[in-house]
């Protein structure tokens, strides 16, 4: 989905370059998430889920050289 | 349709990273013990990124980089020290106790090539074609107009200009109860 946003507003070459898995134990090192959240998610997330449900990921991409941005 | 107002989420956000206390714990997650040696480390314990888009931007000497959501500073420096006296990073941040406290770290760092500017992803406070580089890490998903915020990205980027951006993805579904928490805006 990243990427494809990427595309539509105008960059070329995009591409995930790093994907990895990003738990709960993750999230529950930022300030963000406090642990009363981090509980909830436990209740209402399956806990086959917590291991790819969400991903962190580095998207990287160029703005073309012969073309103008698209609002 | 997100779950929450563009004001909501700013609130939610500064809020929480103004109060913001760090650990390492998620430096250490993401970053070689190298690199955070040379860093201030107040800019370590509060580093709140989600990957290490600057390894994966292909800086090199002499670019201008924007690093958008730059927090306490720690991916700016990075980047700061990779492009060199004669490069420039500037790091942007829409929360003024952060960039307080980047500029506390970019001063005990003696980086003179690092500018920090409060604004906003959505609006860039620069004019079209301003930087080589864009690099942002776990900014783009606390955004509710994503696609606005990268169309302002290509716009001032000059043309063959990159963007090396750190985000959190979901590969499923989530349950509807846990979209609509606040702290849910993040993925």
């Amino acid at each position: 989905m990243l990427r494809k946003k990427l595309f539509n507003v105008g960059f070329e070459a995009v591409a995930t370059v790093d994907r990895r898995p990003f738990r709960l134990a993750d999230l529950a090192r930022y300030p963000l998430f406090p642990p009363e959240f981090l509980d909830f998610v436990r209740r209402v997330l399956p806990s086959e889920l917590d291991h790819d449900i969400v991903q962190t990921v580095v998207v990287t991409g160029r703005r073309p050289i012969s073309s103008t941005p698209r609002a | 349709m997100p779950y929450f107002s563009d004001a909501d989420a700013r609130t939610i956000i500064s809020t929480t990273y103004e109060k913001a206390q760090g650990s390492r714990a998620v430096a250490a997650m993401l970053y070689a013990p190298e690199e955070l040696a040379v860093l201030p480390p107040g800019a370590v314990a509060l580093a709140f990124g989600v990957n290490h888009p600057v390894r994966h931007a292909g800086l090199v000497r002499g670019e201008r980089v924007l690093d958008i959501g730059c927090g306490a500073g720690i991916d700016t420096l990075l980047a700061a020290r990779v492009v060199g006296s004669h490069g420039r990073v500037v790091g942007l941040d829409m929360t003024p106790a952060m960039l307080d406290r980047a500029r506390g770290h970019v001063a005990e760092a003696g980086a003179d090539n690092i500018e920090l500017r409060e604004g906003l992803m959505e609006a860039l406070p620069f004019p079209d074609e301003s930087f080589d580089v864009i690099v942002s890490n776990g900014v783009l998903n606390l955004s509710t107009r994503k696609s606005r915020a990268l169309a302002e990205m290509l716009r001032v980027l000059r043309p063959g200009g990159r963007v090396a951006l750190g985000d959190l993805v979901l590969t499923d579904t989530l349950p509807e109860a846990l979209m609509k928490d606040p702290t849910a805006l993040a993925v």
